[in-house]
């Protein structure tokens, strides 16, 4: 068609042809070893550019996604960061984070080469050391731990794993430690308490895109593990017709997509839902024959009815009367919620049949005493409609996910590190990690050697100052490496700053549950796999990465083979064989053997998809980054297994829980002295409505929310991301405002009960009235102008110790345009970097699941004359306080045998079954 | 064949992701967006709802932009994409203005304007746009629209689609399925001054005051208006203070050989140098200025040349800076000939003063963007502006010079019977009912907003009033008369390009 005017045409537009058939999403991937296409800059003009496109994982959330790096042939610059179109989970697309990656790769504010601290730890004087003192010192003294004894003094502390579990676990029970310590009780561990006391397996894995309908108290089309490739099937599930809902007191994006958005009072989930589990069962919804063969019902009605018959109707009668309370009426009174609502949402879900898909990971689970009683009860929708491991339903995460075998596995060590999981915790999933500045406090014991990697706990963990103390006393702390990219609050805290790769710097193996399916995807060092490609050849990635101008970056499996090796030069140990190649008998391990060996060996079908292309295992995957193991894997309860649980007259695999079925009835909860929560329950939170004098200013604060663009304190480096979001203003309901006289932009005080935090005020509809929220993304902070933190997304603040447990923090100034090789840094234009909440938190962790409690009780009110943005007071007296009262809730171990924890429940690394026992 | 988006709001989950990767694939500075992502809100608690819009370029198949631009920087292909060259782009901002959408910006490490042009240069190897291929929910579809097989011809035809700004008869090729009509709409949002997870950038938070304080005026209540809750950063007001001296310095030029010619036609004061010389000598070093301030205001004045030597014939920038020399011409030529000659310029320096004052209204009814700017009343105006520039240019020019009385007040008598036609002509843009909302909006800013001291102190009582007060009341008053006539011209000039720039496009 002509245009309706005749325009000017541009000389170069004259020149166009049209394009034959159809556009592509992406190159061909025979053509990946080199692709040409135009300079976008000098567009219009045709400037060819030649690259390599090689195939890597993100590293920024948990999800995994695919990553394609455009690698400049002629300047080995990357370009860009498109998805990868063969992965199975991400499917050639990414979230904003995704090729935010360039941002982090390319940022002018990222260590290059290892620091060690000069001056006092936390001074901020720093020299830069070679590689080989840093190794050289951090062996020698964990080898004299090693051989000393102290096995329990040595932790790595991690926030994000790379290559999942078993890479790490091979290295530390060949050092025969148990310390390999976590960011999970922070996160999720109230979620996976109740789903791993239902089957054994701590995560849910739901089928979205075949569901009908979609229960979430997640935020996954914004946020969370594994928001990119969940949101593509929540969204394929609701153009085909499923339905929504959300249940979350604050209007997510999520929330706004759904059919339906419930909005409770914090931590009233499991009354919403146990009240929709007796719609399902009054109203004979659910699923009875899947019931009466997968859940553990007949073991209740032995413990826990003996009056009644061992029947099915017998269970159907206890379970009427046992959730005879949670009427609609009840659930309406305790959450806010319409009973109306609830009823309808009940049989939406009851119609759904065995197409229920549903997910808790952190939300209402990680914010309220008991939350993992809200998990335990979503679960038990699912287990009620059927919809364990059905097409549209909720898996057990374990089946959607393929860990390939590494060489020589070996055998776990004989300790059991207090630090780590003390007694007090039994059930705890899983290292009480966020305890760790008050253990120490109490004389629970020393680190003599503390690793942190891409782990944040200054900032991230609830009573950072706590952290400050604890990081700060080099007789508790003696030395702490910090393996990071970038800088951090707790990386100012550190002896060494070892600077570690991104997602296109390094290996590593990646396997999640992101649908109905088992894959694996490789994470690759793209700049060392291009200058391979041209013939060059290196020991180490960190090499390449200096042959291509990135500095002295190492990758953290090479770092730990190294460590290894140097603890135990001799063998003499029984550690050094673990890091000898499999191909070369006695020489040390070379990073691409190992992946070579797990391709080789450890993954079904690879080696025969690799053959039909003609190529190596390695070569395949280093080719397209991924691999599928298995599509539509669905009912995995129900194969045949030798010394299975027979159900139906037929040995089956059924789930790794005692009794081997779904635990309606968990006998180990009622075994390890709670006997009150042996079944799905309602645990009034330790912010419920009832403990709020609202008249007085007392508020709920939600400080857990995620956004879109950001992960944590991970994506500080990406100003992209920083750009789209940089404050984290409290939100509250205009009703809340009226009351306090105050509208958006004016200053807000929340105090909690160890100090508070000064934020702008968000008016919105979008929160229930009497609960504020504030997202936990923004609010970080350096201490010096030029270094320690990122200044694209740090405030510069001034951090005083005003008395031995009292800390001010008060801003400088926000984010500022500065001078660096990157021009957009002097085009800035915002100043805001948020306000650090979580330092003003006590820990509060739960008696069971271990989970920090996060939800405050808040007294909100306008900000004095002498409060400013940002402004942070804490007291770390009173949070030990805190701390201590907590600490009171528990129900200690022994648990039956004198154990320290059940031998059958999950734990990273478990220690060999000897150091169970509490002697 | 024509290339379109639809945006598919039914799918899209606010998530960004096509923001930053058009940031990556086509190294988009920061403080600029070829693509982004709004959310307004809407409803109250517990019937609350958040909407996204993805906005961008439309790629118009009648595009202002291209028509405004003076050099071919930007042109439509014949497959539809609205497509730029920086290399041509001389920076005037020009585009900006015609854009109703937003769509456009300067681009720092180059000062030439840039936009969305539909990943061009992928589309030449055979790959979609790079926001396309990202979106986690393929919520963004690109294709022809003229290939009724397509994916996106199927959707156009199938589903309800909406435009952003129809009215604007720019025919988008980007439509959007499912979208909230308010989320598309900003006359139908309530001003914000921060949001949910960010700050407005200061220029920003200016304009949101002052046209909160301009739509509280406005009868319709809150609950009609959505609630913006993020939106990127646009750069307020691409045209300052220098454009506005622009018109007040072109006034006073056109106006001077414009009097000198009336007053040659009109046979008042006959023979008097400051119709034969010095009208001829302000016109020119006026037009020198008008000139210098037109360079000036380039964001690349180096390549000032470009509008003569690669011009786009359609561009009132174009045709205006042609009509400038030749005025120029004109104005030399009166210089030189002798006054008996000057009967023979009467005609060409009526046309060509005219033109020079009024092409203004054309340049300026070509930036779509402003409705503001878009009334019939602005050509009348920029002639009735000249002829006060000229005639109180010509009364001072006159009383420092020692012209005739006659010629002093017959000029005085043209700037008295000039400051009533401008009084009248205010009353009729301001006072009377508007076009649309957008347009009655910067009225108000003028008449009861932020420019409203300025408007009726400086522009009407000082400008209007008092100045002809002077001339006419008061006995040698014509000079001081003729000062406040000028300086009110010039802040009406300002308040007018301010206020037609102060209403959100997108």
């Amino acid at each position: 068609m002509t245009p309706p005017v005749p325009e000017p045409l541009h000389p170069v537009a004259r020149e166009l042809s049209e394009p034959d058939g159809g556009l592509a999403a992406y190159p061909p991937a025979a053509r990946w070893d080199d692709w040409e296409e135009y300079d976008p800059v000098a567009w219009p003009r045709k400037v060819k550019r030649r690259y390599s496109l090689i195939p890597t994982i993100c590293f920024n959330c948990e999800a995994a996604c695919g990553l394609l790096a455009y690698v400049d042939q002629t300047t080995l610059k990357i370009q860009k960061f498109e998805g990868n179109p063969v992965h199975p989970g991400s499917r050639g697309r990414n979230c904003a984070k995704g090729p935010a990656t360039l941002n982090q790769v390319q940022d002018a504010e990222r260590i290059l080469y290892p620091l060690r601290r000069t001056g006092a730890r936390g001074a901020g004087q720093w020299q830069r050391v070679t590689w080989d003192e840093v190794l050289d010192d951090i062996a020698g003294r964990i080898r004299k731990a090693l051989v000393e004894g102290r096995q329990k003094e040595v932790m790595y502390h991690l926030g994000r794993p790379g290559h999942e579990l078993v890479y790490l676990q091979r290295v530390f029970h060949a050092w025969g430690i148990d310390g390999h310590n976590s960011h999970t009780n922070v996160c999720s561990a109230s979620a996976r308490a109740g789903y791993a006391f239902w089957h054994g397996m701590d995560r849910p894995s739901p089928d979205h895109a075949n569901a009908r309908f979609i229960l979430l108290l997640s935020s996954h089309l914004e946020t969370g593990h594994y928001f990119n490739p969940h949101a593509q099937r929540i969204i394929e599930a609701k153009m085909r017709g499923a339905k929504v809902a959300v249940i979350d007191s604050r209007l997510s994006n999520t929330a706004s997509m759904a059919d339906y958005w419930l909005s409770p009072w914090p931590g009233t989930e499991a009354a919403i839902l146990l009240a929709m589990a007796r719609v399902l069962v009054r109203e004979r919804l659910y699923d009875r024959a899947f019931v009466e063969k997968w859940v553990n019902w007949d073991e209740y009605l032995r413990e826990e009815r003996p009056d009644l018959p061992v029947t099915f109707d017998a269970f159907h009668t206890a379970l009427e009367e046992l959730y005879d309370q949670y009427t609609p009426e009840f659930a309406e009174r305790e959450s806010g919620v319409a009973a109306a609502t609830i009823v309808e949402v009940a049989r939406a879900i009851g119609a759904a049949g065995g197409a229920l898909a549903t997910h808790i990971w952190r939300n209402t689970a990680a914010g309220n005493l008991g939350g993992w009683q809200v998990a335990r009860a979503l679960e038990w929708l699912v287990v009620l409609m059927g919809a364990v491991s059905t097409p549209g339903g909720t898996a057990p995460s374990a089946w959607n996910k393929t860990i390939p075998a590494p060489p020589m596995m070996p055998p776990p060590g004989k300790v059991w590190s207090e630090l780590l999981m003390p007694k007090e915790y039994p059930l705890a999933f899983f290292e009480m990690s966020f305890l760790l500045p008050h253990f120490l406090r109490e004389g629970r014991g020393k680190l003599a050697m503390y690793f942190t990697r891409v782990y944040n706990p200054v900032w991230t963990n609830p009573d950072g100052m706590s952290w400050i103390e604890m990081l700060t006393d080099e007789a508790k702390v003696e030395r702490h490496a910090c393996l990071t990219p970038v800088w951090s609050e707790t990386a100012w805290f550190a002896d060494y700053v070892l600077p570690m790769g991104h997602a296109s710097e390094r290996h590593d193996l990646m396997s999640q549950e992101t649908h109905a399916a088992r894959w694996i995807g490789f994470r690759q060092p793209v700049l060392r796999v291009a200058l391979e490609k041209r013939g060059k050849t290196f020991d180490l990635t960190w090499q390449a990465h200096e042959a291509a101008g990135l500095g002295q970056v190492w990758e953290e499996d090479e770092f730990w083979i190294e460590l290894s090796w140097r603890i135990d030069p001799d063998g003499a140990l029984g550690i050094r064989k673990y890091f000898e190649s499999p191909y070369r008998a006695g020489e040390k391990l070379r990073i691409e053997e190992l992946y070579r060996w797990m391709f080789e060996h450890s993954v079904p079908g690879l080696p025969e998809a690799a053959r039909a292309e003609g190529l190596t295992p390695l070569a395949y995957m280093r080719k397209y980054g991924a691999f599928l193991v298995e599509d539509n894997v669905y009912r995995t309860h129900e194969q045949p297994e030798a010394n299975g649980v027979v159900v139906d007259g037929v040995a089956r695999r059924g789930f790794p829980t005692p009794s081997r079925k779904l635990e309606f009835f968990s006998k180990t909860l009622k075994d390890w002295k709670w006997p009150e929560q042996a079944v799905p329950g309602y645990i009034r939170s330790h912010v419920h409505w009832s403990q709020l004098d609202r008249a007085r200013g007392e508020m709920v604060l939600l400080p857990t929310f995620r956004l879109p663009t950001l992960i944590h304190t991970r994506s500080g480096n990406a100003k992209w991301l920083y750009e789209i979001s940089h404050s984290n203003p409290l939100w509250l309901h205009p009703e809340d405002a009226d009351r306090l006289g105050i509208g958006t932009g004016d200053l807000l005080k929340v105090a909690t009960a160890i100090g508070f935090f000064v934020d702008k005020a968000w008016v919105t509809e979008s929160i229930r009235p009497g609960v504020v929220a504030c997202s936990h993304h923004l609010g970080r902070w350096r201490l010096t102008e030029t270094a320690g933190g990122e200044r694209w997304s740090t405030a510069l603040v001034d951090l005083t110790r005003e008395g031995a447990s009292s800390w001010r923090m008060r801003q400088v100034h926000g984010v500022r345009p500065f001078a660096s090789d990157d021009p957009d840094s002097e085009r800035i234009w915002w100043e805001e970097a948020g306000v650090h909440q979580n330092l003003t938190f006590p820990v509060q962790p739960d008696p069971i699941s271990g989970q920090h409690c996060w939800h405050q009780k808040v007294t909100v009110t306008r900000a004095g004359a002498d409060d400013r943005y940002g402004d942070i007071v804490v007291d770390t007296e009173k949070s030990f306080e805190v701390y201590r009262q907590w600490l009171a809730l528990t129900r200690p171990a022994p648990g039956p045998g004198g154990l320290r924890r059940p031998l059958w429940l999950p734990r990273a690394f478990k220690p060999d079954a000897s150091a169970y026992r509490l002697d | 064949m024509r290339y379109g988006f639809v945006i598919d709001h039914r799918r899209c989950i606010g998530c960004h992701a096509c923001t930053v990767a058009c940031k990556e694939e086509n190294q988009v500075p920061l403080g600029a967006f070829r693509t982004w992502v709004k959310y307004v809100e809407k409803g109250a608690f517990p019937h609350t709802r958040r909407y996204f819009s993805v906005l961008r370029c439309n790629h118009c198949d009648n595009a202002p932009c291209v028509a405004i631009c003076p050099t071919v920087a930007l042109y439509r292909r014949p497959d539809g994409i609205v497509d730029f060259d920086g290399a041509r782009c001389i920076g005037c901002k020009s585009c900006m203005q015609g854009c109703p959408y937003d769509a456009l910006y300067i681009d720092p490490n180059t000062n030439t304007a840039a936009k969305c042009h539909y990943c061009a240069h992928r589309l030449e190897v055979g790959l979609e746009p790079a926001c396309v291929i990202v979106c986690p929910e393929r919520a963004i579809i690109a294709g022809d629209l003229d290939a009724p097989a397509s994916p996106i011809a199927r959707l156009v035809a199938r589903e309800q689609v909406e435009m952003r700004k129809p009215e604007q008869g720019t025919r988008p090729k980007v439509f959007y399925v499912g979208a909230d009509s308010s989320a598309l709409t900003p006359s139908l949002q309530a001003p914000a001054p921060a949001y949910l997870w960010g700050q407005r950038s200061e220029g920003e938070v200016d304009l949101v005051r002052m046209a909160a304080a301009v739509q509280a005026l406005e009868p319709a209540g809150d609950g009609a208006l959505s609630r913006p809750v993020y939106d990127a950063p646009h750069a307020p007001r691409p045209w300052g203070w220098k454009v506005s001296a622009y018109l007040w310095t072109k006034s006073i030029s056109a106006g001077a050989l414009m009097m000198a010619a009336l007053d040659r036609v009109m046979q008042l004061a006959r023979g008097d140098a400051l119709f034969d010389t010095a009208a001829a000598m302000v016109a020119l070093i006026f037009l020198a200025l008008t000139m210098g301030l037109l360079v000036w205001d380039l964001k690349r004045p180096d390549r000032f040349h470009f509008v003569l030597l690669k011009p786009q014939w359609r561009s009132w920038l174009v045709r205006g800076a042609f009509i400038l020399l030749a005025y120029g011409v004109v104005a030399v030529l009166w210089l030189l000939l002798p006054a008996a000659h000057h009967r023979l310029l009467v005609v060409p320096a009526l046309v060509l003063a005219a033109g020079a004052a009024g092409y203004s209204a054309f340049l300026f009814g070509q930036a779509e963007g402003r409705d503001f700017w878009q009334s019939p009343l602005l050509l009348p105006h920029l002639i009735v502006a000249a002829l006060i520039g000229g005639a109180a240019s010509l009364v001072l020019v006159g009383t420092l010079t020692g012209a005739s009385d006659t010629a002093v007040l017959s000029m005085a008598g043209f700037l008295a019977v000039a400051l009533i036609l401008h009084g009248g002509l205010l009353f009729a843009e301001l006072g009377v009912t508007h076009a649309n909302t957008d347009v009655a909006r910067a009225a108000r800013l003028i008449t009861r907003g932020a420019y409203r001291t300025r408007f009726w102190g400086v522009s009407v009582v000082v400008g209007v009033l008092l100045a002809f007060v002077a001339i006419v009341l008061v006995p040698g008053g014509m000079v001081i008369g003729a000062l406040l006539a000028l300086a009110g011209l010039w802040v009406y000039e300002d308040v007018w390009v301010r206020a037609g720039q102060s209403v959100p496009l997108s």
